[in-house]
Formats: structure tokens, sequence, C-alpha cells
């Protein structure tokens, strides 16, 4: 294994990105959101890298957070750390019941099913426009307060969010170390095999969409007190595109490569937007390369570049056991 | 990274030059330059009209640093479309560049948010989206909006239609399901009653459909006089086009309530435009003053004729920073104070902007398609049949404005 990968050298990573962003970025803004985004790419990595599963059902999640915390702050003024776990629960609910009904399918068709749930939350959400505000969304979503004191400056909000962060990629660490998160290893190998030797892999596999929907709500319930608004957009399937597509660049096979892959997709549309309308097309680039050339993405250039750098000899990668 | 505003200075020369130092006020006075935010769709699905949008902002700014002797620079911010993005942007622009005026927001639901934002930053936002929350019952003390809300684009395209065509007493409806689909909706069917119309239908669509013939259909099956398309952009460009090669365009009158303007004409071509007709908020052949010297100055300076998003955000982005010149700070509650119940001679005439609600009242433009052997230029594929103000009264509306 490379020292990178061990659990304690992750999380000083988190905590150094925690504390360098605000020395390279101007925009609170723009660090908030990359931290947002970091724990909900890795709630991700924890079903795609961790788990095998590919779901398109992350969207959901991140928007029944939003408009938890949208519904919660405007209309009820509940406590935000009420609102935050609230939205963990709604989100681990939510996921479990998507999870049980789209893990009785494999392959193509759990990819099918979790884009179909995709759809139909977002129509669920479109329709009861009462509770959601529809296409406009739910507008006025305050900010935290701290002794009576509202962290409207961003880089107030922004230290908001990084404890948050740090202690959601601990939690996530934990759970990829645990006997829980070896498992999920075991199942994603040889999902077959783990069922034989008496694991409930179906059960396993719901608790893991549990967790990753828990901190994609928290994550979505951030994102609303950032913005000031709890959108449509948030529970689109595009959302859930951009989630994956993140996780995807900054490579499943680390929780801190989801950090790098948020980070990489949110600085380069920031830089890219407004120089040249078609940037898109360069992620598609990205993308390719990353299918391509770097199928451990961001991160596995990271490793690389550690081996090189302390001369270090890589391990030949194993290739897929055949059974 | 920290480079990536585009920051486009547009008159340091002019304002050296032109400079009348006494006519600025206190504030403006010691060199300070006005920055205005253009929070529009720069990529994405609406990256056409956040360009012309941007181009618009720009020449206001040159023509209010011109006239008032002062540094103008505007900042274009992308939304790619998004709300989420569209606050962020926002967010940004204030808390790092200290920009408090902002003009755009072409989609509703990203001015909505940009609205409440900005008023939360102490700023001004003018913006030219459809939705009708943003001068009703989400308007606010910061934000204006340029166009004219449902109410009034219904009851400038379907009652001159009603009144030129007496024998059409059927009318069918084809609608997007969402808030600002039904306020169409309501406001024809209230046209309907009043009119002794009959109503013999309405298909409902998502935003996401692209495919319309199941609902002409069933439109061709209610055998109605007139087709009422309530959806907008590509939208109502697609169902057209789908309406044209079913051929409802021999059998019954088409009107589209909520036309983007010139960018939808080149779109669909005079062909399917033929004999149809169109609701739009501007129209470069609009007899005023002020709509003439822009159609020339743009047409000098870009060669082409300024389209809705153009002149949209030009008017939006001049008001703007007029009110700032004349309130002496960009801070939005002098702006605001300033832009409250002005009247001016703006794009489609006499124009006044409601102190209640901060909606602006003006024209909004009835037009028929030419057919291409009738048009004198290239851009000449309607002609405006008619031209009126329609409003609700701001308590109709749903606006109680913040004290």
């Amino acid at each position: 294994m490379n020292p990178l990968d061990k659990p304690w050298a992750q999380l000083a990573l988190a905590l150094l990105t925690v504390l360098i962003l605000p020395l390279f970025l101007k925009s609170g803004i723009l660090a908030t959101e990359i931290l947002i985004f970091a724990m909900v790419v890795a709630a991700c990595n924890l079903l795609l890298g961790y788990t095998g599963l590919l779901s398109f059902g992350q969207g959901i999640f991140f928007g029944i957070g939003t408009y938890a915390a949208g519904i919660c702050l405007t209309r009820w003024s509940v406590p935000v750390p009420l609102v935050l776990a609230g939205a963990a629960v709604l989100g681990a609910a939510t996921a479990t019941l998507v999870g049980w009904l789209s893990i009785r399918r494999q392959g193509v068709y759990f990819v099918m099913l979790t884009l179909a749930f995709s759809q139909l939350f977002y129509f669920i959400a479109y329709t009861f426009s009462g509770l959601t505000g529809g296409d406009n969304g739910l507008l006025g979503v305050p900010r935290p307060s701290i002794g009576g004191t509202a962290l409207d400056a961003p880089w107030s909000y922004y230290t908001y969010v990084a404890v948050c962060f740090v202690a959601v990629f601990a939690l996530l660490v934990m759970v990829t170390q645990s006997t829980f998160g070896r498992t999920l290893l075991a199942i994603r190998e040889n999902e077959g095999r783990a069922a034989a030797i008496g694991f409930p892999t179906r059960l396993f596999k719901i608790e893991a969409f549990a967790i990753s929907g828990a901190v994609t709500a928290f994550g979505g319930a951030l994102h609303a007190m950032l913005i000031g608004v709890a959108p449509l957009s948030n529970i689109e399937y595009h959302t859930s595109e951009l989630i994956l597509i993140m996780t995807i660049i900054g490579g499943s096979s680390s929780l801190f490569g989801s950090v790098l892959g948020a980070g990489f997709y949110l600085l380069l549309a920031d830089a890219l937007s407004t120089v040249w309308p078609r940037w898109l097309l360069l992620l598609g680039l990205v993308l390719v390369t990353v299918a391509l050339f770097l199928q451990r993405g961001l991160w596995g250039l990271v490793e690389r570049g550690y081996d090189l750098a302390f001369r270090r000899e890589r391990a030949p990668e194993t290739p897929a056991e055949e059974h | 990274m920290l480079n990536r505003r585009r920051f486009l200075t547009t008159s340091t020369l002019a304002a050296a030059t032109l400079a009348a130092p006494g006519l600025v006020t206190r504030a403006l006075a010691q060199g300070e330059a006005l920055k205005i935010g253009v929070p529009v769709p720069i990529s994405g699905a609406f990256a056409a009209n956040g360009k012309f949008a941007t181009i618009g902002a720009l020449m206001a700014a040159e023509e209010v640093a011109a006239a008032h002797g002062v540094a103008v620079s505007t900042l274009d911010l992308d939304t790619e479309g998004k709300p989420a993005t569209a606050v962020r942007k926002v967010q940004d622009a204030m808390a790092q560049e200290g920009v408090k005026l902002f003009a755009g927001g072409i989609l509703s639901s990203e001015s909505l948010a940009m609205g409440k934002e900005i008023e939360r930053g102490g700023g001004a936002f003018m913006t030219t989206a459809g939705a009708d929350e943003i001068t009703g019952v989400d308007c606010n003390k910061a934000t204006f909006r340029w166009s004219v809300p449902t109410y009034g684009a219904i009851n400038e395209t379907v009652r001159p239609i009603i009144d030129a065509l007496p024998d059409a007493k059927k009318w069918y409806t084809i609608t997007p399901q969402y808030v600002f689909g039904d306020g169409l909706l309501n406001a024809a069917k209230d046209v309907f009653a009043e009119k002794g119309i009959e109503h013999v239908g309405n298909s409902y669509h998502s935003l996401t459909d692209k495919e319309f013939s199941g609902y002409l259909t069933n439109a061709i099956a209610a055998q109605p006089d007139v087709l009422l398309l309530l959806n907008f952009g590509a939208q109502s460009s697609d169902t057209l086009r789908q309406a044209v090669s079913f051929g409802l365009k021999q059998r019954m009158t088409i009107v589209v309530a909520w036309a983007s303007g010139l960018e939808q004409f080149e779109a669909l071509g005079p062909d399917i435009c033929e004999g149809v007709y169109f609701g739009a908020q501007y129209w470069h052949g609009a007899d005023s003053a002020l709509n003439r010297e822009l159609v020339k100055k743009v047409q000098e300076k870009h060669g082409f004729n300024p389209n809705y998003s153009f002149a949209g955000s030009y008017i939006c982005a001049k008001l703007l920073l007029e009110a700032a010149v004349k309130a002496g700070s960009p801070e939005g509650g002098g702006v605001a104070a300033a832009l409250a119940g002005l009247k001016y001679q703006g794009l489609t005439g006499e124009e006044e902007i409601r102190a209640a609600d901060h909606q602006v009242i003006k024209d909004y433009y009835l037009l028929k398609g030419k057919a291409k052997a009738d048009m004198a230029d290239k851009d000449d594929y309607a002609e405006i049949i008619s031209a009126g103000k329609s409003f609700l009264a701001p308590e109709d509306a749903g606006c109680t404005m913040p004290a």
C-alpha cells in the first residue's frame, strides 16, 4: 500500500486542504463549495470505489438535504444543528429505500433503477411546488449563527463547513477502515464469494447506501445555507452526474481522491467558464483522458508522483482475479 | 484562478477626455469607478443569450462613461443557467470586487435567487426574467424588472387578436406545466371568460419535452380557431415547427404568446414564421427615439440588429448605472431610490419604474411574421401589429415591498 493511502495520511491531507484553501483562493464561497462537494463526492466514492455501485441517485439525497434545510430554516426556524442532523437522517432513510429497491438488480439494471429514481424524485420536487418552490426553488435560506452572530461572511461560513468536512471525512475514513468497510471491498471484488462465506451482502450494500445518502444530504443542507436558496437543480439528475464525474476524475481508490476530484472540477469550471463558453468540451477531454490513461484518476497521479519523488518502485497492479 | 474575472474597463479614455467632474456627485468624484456585474449564462444551453447580454451591458457602460465622465467597467459572471452557480458568482463579485450593481439573470429561477442575495448584500439588481414572483410575492427592495409579466404578455397578445378575429371563438392552449406556464394560462383563461371565448382544451407538457406531436394531435381533434402556445424558447420553437409541419397554419391561427424576439425568428426562418402571431418584449423595429439610436449604434459597431437579450441587458445596465451616477454611489439603497418612480424615454417609448413593486411599465408587442418576399432586410421578419401596456396593480400582483 502506498503510504498516502493510509488512513492517517488521508486525514492529514484533508486537514491540510482545509488549511491551505484560504491561502490559495480569494473566494471563500468557492472554497466552501469545494469542501461541501468534497464530502459529497467522498460519499459517492464509498459506493463506487468501495462497494462497486455506480449510482445515479446521489442527486436525490443532495436535493433532499437541500430541501430539508430550505423548508426547516425558512418556514420553521429550526436550529441549524438539528436541521443538519435531520437532513442526514432523511438522506439515510431515502437512500435506504432507494438502495433497498435498486440493489435487487445488478450492473446496468441497477444503474437504470437509480437513474429512474433520480427522475422520479425530480418530478416529485417539481410537482409539489407548494412545498419545494417548484422551478423557482426556496428563497432566503439563512446561514447558521454562532453566539448570535450570523456567519454571513464567506470565510466565517467556510470555517463552519471546514469543521463539518473534517468530521465527516474522518467518519468516512473510519468506515472504510472498519470491518464493515473491508467487507464492502470484498463485496466489490467478488459478491458471490462474500455471500458464500456468510456476509449478508445485500444488507451491507443497503447500509453503504444509507451512509452515503446521509453524508450527501448533509452536504446538500450545507449547500443550501451557502447559496441562500434551495434550487430545483440540486435534485436534478445532472447533480448526480456531476457528483459521479468528480468521483471518477478524482479517482475511486481513495477518499482523498474525491477531494481532488471536487476541487479540480470546481476550479476548472470557475476558471474557464467566463473565458470560453464551450469549456465543457475540455471537461469531456479530461474524462476521456481519465478513462483511457488514468483509471485511478488524479489520485493515481499523486501516487505515481509520490513513488517517483521517493524513488520507490511501484508495486505491480494486481489484475482483477478471475473466478 | 485569481484572474478568472474579465474586467472590461471601457471608458478610462472617454472619462479623461469627456470628464465633467462637476456633474458627478460626491461619492464618484474622487475617481471611483463604477462596476456592474452581468450575471448571465455565458456557457451551457443559454450561452447565445448570455453572449448578446454581455455585449449589450458593455455598450451601456461605454455610453454612461462617456456621458457622465466616470470610469465604468463590466464584470461578466457566467451563471451557467444554474441558480446555485449564479448566486455563488454574485456572492463572489460582491465580496471580492465590491460590485453592487447587477444587470442580468435571463432565467427566472436564477434571477429570483440572485435578487435575494443582492438585497442581502446591499446592492441593486435589474433583470429581464419572466417569473411573476420577481415583482410579485417575492419582490424586494433591491430587485427591478424590465420585462412585462405574464398578465401583460397575455393581455397584449390575446386581446388584440380576439378583436381582430371576431369569428375565432374557439381557442386551444399548449402550456409548460410550471409556475410561469400556469401564470400565462390563468391570464389567458381570464381573458377568454371576459370575451366569451370557448377554451376548447389545454395540453400540459413538462419542461423537458422536445416532442409535441401528441399535443398537436389533441389540438387538431379539438378543432380550435386559434392555437395559443404558452411555452417559450426552444420548446415554443419546436412546437411551432411541428405545428407547421402538421399543416396547422392552414387550419387555424397560431399565436406564440412569449417569443424571445429576433433570436427566435432567426432560428425558425421566415417560412415557419409567416402569418404566425408572436408576443414580444422588444423588437428592433420599434419606433422610439432611444431604440432607433440603439439600432444605429449597434449596426455601426457590431454590424447586426439588437435582439432581446442585447436590448434587455443594455437598458437594465444603463438604468442602473445612471441611477448610481445620480445617487453618487452604487450602494443599493441610493440606486433603488433613484430608480423608483423614474419616468424616462426607453427602448419601447415612454417607460416608468413603478415604485410600489419595482416593475417597469413598458409596452409589450404583438408581431406578425412576414412572408420572405415582403422582408425589407434579413431581419425584417415581422411587422408590429399592436403595442400596449397592461399590468396588474402591485397589490394584485402580490407584492408587499419590505420596508
